[in-house]
């Protein structure tokens, strides 16, 4: 019975998935060297081609093997620490440290993250302005380039850009897979409403104060990327908040409890996500026809997305990331990516093919320049 | 129906990665049509609001710039004035500022660019207090904290 329902799975014979890689194959070489292979630099050329031999051996091993969030968290975790160290890497050549002066405030040099559109949402509207000391169109990060990369990835993929574009969410998906058992187990799990009071509050003192109040005050990803100088009590308190909540949620907690607690407990980014959600085509479909109701996808869920009554009404909850790990848990095949419109336990490879495609597409290219840009720093460093 | 749910699906879904397909190669030109919207301003608070006078000197310029006190839906009661100073820096700057242009000197401002030390002197209540005062890559910039009060 077991061999019939992997035949009937998502696993594909070497020749098959060589050729569904076939198009993610062309697509990121053309993305990563612009069509036009450059080999004078050796090191360049070398980081180019070990990112494009990863994102392409990722991909096929998800045809091949089945799996999709084994493969998915490798490149997702590779993607916040190429990021972060990029950042970092830069900052100290511009700056020599992490952190930013009330120059680079007055100038406008900051870099924009996905995660200040919460708060800019009621200043634009009522003020016709942004509150952020970032650049709108030039350089690195700017304002304009991540408001259209977040906004079409979050229409494609709903809160799918939690574990499939974010590149935080590297850090807590990581740190949730150090131990195989879980320390803390009952969490209750109303707190998976809280982003949403998160998101209610700074964008409310985002608007009265016109201070992004999360980059400002919470935002733990600042103990990764870069942080305002530490010259008053003022900015010692911030720092002490963001060091404690990245420790807290970020480190400890989802390393106790396996799941991404950042994610699910305080991001305000993850709630509108999380309402995008209803726009998306893609979507995770229990087929409750094969499903036994082992509740293994309930316990290895990260964002506290699936519950027993979930898998019993055969839905899963709108803080659904996208992840795959609940698929590649399911022995049954029970649990699977869908489109919207399809019923559950139909086109189950073509839903998961076309949901791959775009959304690894996404991460391939959207992790590709801090890759390569990490690992030449690497190779010039080590040659 | 089911039919016509289905087939919206899978339309919906190969947009979706059509919109993938061109998110990239696009980006740049998405991005210049996106930075034309009405809302796309970095808000005078942080771009510190736009040169209203320049005084050419010898070896720099001072861009004096239009005092901020922009709120969320109306002005607040108190704001900024933003000073550059760019070009080739002296030593020291010493200059007595109009900010409003009312042909009344409204404060005194003196830095040592060496040591950053900054002193403000206010000649009227207009005038709150010194707000920042640092180096920056084309010269030297200072804000001076402004209360708004119209019978001034």
């Amino acid at each position: 019975m077991d061999n019939v329902l992997k035949i009937a799975g998502t696993k594909k014979s070497f020749g098959k998935s060589l050729l569904y890689t076939l198009p993610m194959f062309l697509i990121t070489f053309m993305f990563m060297t612009g069509g036009k292979p450059d080999f004078s630099d050796l090191s360049s050329a070398l980081s180019i081609l070990v990112a494009f031999l990863l994102v392409n051996v990722l991909y096929f091993l998800m045809h091949f093997t089945g799996k999709t969030d084994r493969y998915r968290v490798v490149l997702f975790i590779i993607f916040a620490l190429t990021l972060s160290f990029t950042l970092i890497k830069n900052m100290i050549a511009v700056r020599n440290s992490m952190s930013f002066s009330q120059a680079d405030i007055l100038e406008c040099k900051i870099p924009f993250c996905h995660l200040v559109i919460p708060m800019m949402i009621l200043p634009a509207a009522f003020s016709k302005s942004i509150i952020f000391p970032g650049s709108i169109l030039n350089g690195f990060a700017n304002i304009s380039s991540m408001l259209v990369l977040w906004g079409v990835a979050t229409l494609v993929l709903g809160r799918g850009f939690c574990s499939w574009g974010c590149f935080y969410g590297g850090w807590d998906d990581g740190f949730s897979r150090m131990r195989k058992k879980p320390l803390l187990k009952n969490i209750n799990v109303i707190w998976k409403w809280m982003p949403f009071a998160v998101l209610l509050m700074v964008a409310l003192t985002a608007a009265l104060s016109l201070v992004p109040t999360y980059c400002d005050w919470i935002c733990p990803f600042k103990a990764v990327t870069e942080f305002e100088q530490v010259t008053s009590v003022e900015s010692a308190a911030k720092a002490g908040v963001f060091f404690s909540l990245f420790a807290g949620l970020v480190v400890v907690l989802p390393a106790m409890t396996k799941k991404r607690t950042q994610c699910s407990f305080l991001c305000p980014m993850g709630a509108i996500n999380t309402v995008s959600n209803k726009i998306t085509p893609f979507t995770i479909k229990i087929d409750k026809n094969a499903c036994t109701e082992c509740f293994k996808c309930v316990e290895v869920c990260p964002m506290y997305a699936l519950s027993k009554e979930n898998i019993k009404e055969g839905k899963v909850s709108i803080f659904c990331s996208k992840c795959g790990k609940c698929v590649d848990a399911c022995s049954k095949n029970a649990i699977h990516f869908g489109i919207k419109g399809i019923p559950a336990g139909t086109l189950k490879n073509f839903s998961r093919n076309l949901f791959l495609f775009v959304s690894f597409l996404f991460m391939a290219v959207f992790s590709a320049g801090s890759i390569i840009s990490t690992l030449h720093s690497l190779l010039k460093i080590i040659f | 129906m089911k039919k016509i749910k289905i087939i919206a699906g899978i339309t919906w879904a190969f947009l979706s990665l059509i919109l993938i397909i061109v998110l990239f190669p696009g980006l740049t030109g998405f991005s210049a049509s996106v930075s034309k919207l009405p809302f796309m301003k970095i808000h005078p608070r942080y771009a510190g609001g736009e040169v209203e006078k320049q005084i050419v000197t010898q070896s720099c310029t001072l861009d004096v710039r239009k005092p901020v006190f922009k709120g969320l839906i109306s002005d607040r009661k108190t704001g900024f004035v933003q000073l550059d100073w760019r070009g080739t820096i002296p030593a020291e700057i010493r200059d007595t500022i109009d900010y409003d242009f009312d042909g009344n000197p409204d404060f005194y401002i003196q830095v040592d660019t060496k040591t950053s030390k900054t002193e403000m002197y206010p000649f009227n209540k207009k005038v709150k207090g010194l707000g920042i005062s640092t180096s920056t890559s084309f010269g030297w910039a200072v804000r001076v904290s402004l209360i708004k009060r119209s019978n001034y």
